[in-house]
């Protein structure tokens, strides 16, 4: 599910089978020309392969809104900044947090954050719609659905 | 010769004339109420939905397989739903089955022989629930109703599928 009405409706009468949340951390910025349609691209794979996680395991886990930051911010700041959200989110009875994303600043910071982290690597730009984009998403969302699998 | 060509006189021309303008108009006033009379016959089908799902009946096998296809469903601004999937497979009697993944507990994805404890069952990832070979819910897993089947057509030797069907729970 999602952070969406009809779906919140759901989880309210649910609660007690969906214990699974994730965020998608997207950096985002302006500012540095050369990273721009890198940095955008990955942002739009990221979009697609969370939704088509949310897709597989829709009654178990609830994909939160992006948490996007300033590509070139003080990742301290972002840390606890993000780990507020999570405390929010533990107000209701959620057992496991995961985080997803392409950018590798976060790696340093997996210990201290309060959830798991699920580091992707890099994608090369390309075509969002190019079939081995399709197939290669496929395969890791097959992949991550089982490491999430082994948590529960 | 000369009498024959006096036999359509400019009068009689005349009339013809008229006569056929004012048929094309009368036939022309017709149209409209005639083809909102028969509109219903010329109607397509409702099988115009089944989409090509790029699979040939020939390799269809007892084995259910997924097919994953996309539909084009847009209300207004709002797109949904633009990929559907299925699990296709022949039953004992040799006919096709096409059943819906989407789990009827709260919908997350089921795959065949999911979990290696429960061989020819369909496995949901999220809560255990699980199917029989033919969709039906085993009782005493959380799902309370059997996986949906498309509608399913065969043409020129290709499955085309259409809009998923719910069933009643066992």
């Amino acid at each position: 599910m999602k952070w969406r009405s009809k779906d919140l409706k759901q989880y309210l009468q649910a609660k007690e089978y969906i214990d699974t949340i994730m965020v998608p951390l997207v950096p985002f910025h302006l500012s540095n020309e050369q990273d721009m349609e890198k940095d955008s691209f990955r942002n739009e794979v990221l979009t697609v392969f969370s939704n088509e996680m949310e897709k597989e395991l829709s009654g178990r886990m609830m994909l939160m809104p992006v948490y996007n930051y300033i590509k070139s911010t003080d990742m301290n700041v972002e840390k606890d900044r993000l780990n507020d959200w999570v405390e929010d989110i533990k107000v209701q009875p959620f057992k496991h947090i995961f985080f997803i994303t392409f950018d590798s600043k976060w790696r340093k910071l997996e210990q201290e954050l309060d959830g798991t982290l699920i580091w992707l690597p890099t994608v090369q730009t390309g075509d969002i719609l190019s079939k081995e984009l399709q197939s290669m998403i496929r395969e890791q969302v097959k992949e991550i659905t089982e490491f999430i699998r082994s948590y529960w | 010769m000369s009498d024959k060509k006096q036999q359509v006189s400019r009068r009689q021309f005349l009339n013809y004339t008229l006569t056929g303008v004012g048929g094309f108009m009368a036939a022309g006033l017709l149209v409209s109420p005639l083809r909102m009379a028969i509109d219903p016959v010329l109607k397509e089908s409702s099988s115009g939905d089944l989409v090509n799902v790029g699979l040939s009946v020939d390799d269809i096998t007892s084995e259910p397989q997924r097919v994953d296809w996309t539909v084009e469903q847009v209300d207004g601004w709002y797109e949904s739903e633009p990929s559907r999937s299925a699990w296709v497979f022949k039953n004992d009697n040799g006919d096709i089955v096409a059943l819906s993944p989407i789990c009827t507990h709260l919908g997350c994805v089921v795959s065949w022989e999911g979990s290696e404890d429960y061989p020819n069952q369909f496995f949901c990832p999220c809560h255990d629930g699980r199917y029989e070979k033919d969709g039906t819910n085993v009782p005493g897993t959380p799902p309370l109703a059997p996986l949906p089947y498309y509608e399913h057509e065969v043409r020129d030797g290709i499955l085309f599928l259409g809009n998923p069907i719910s069933r009643e729970g066992a």
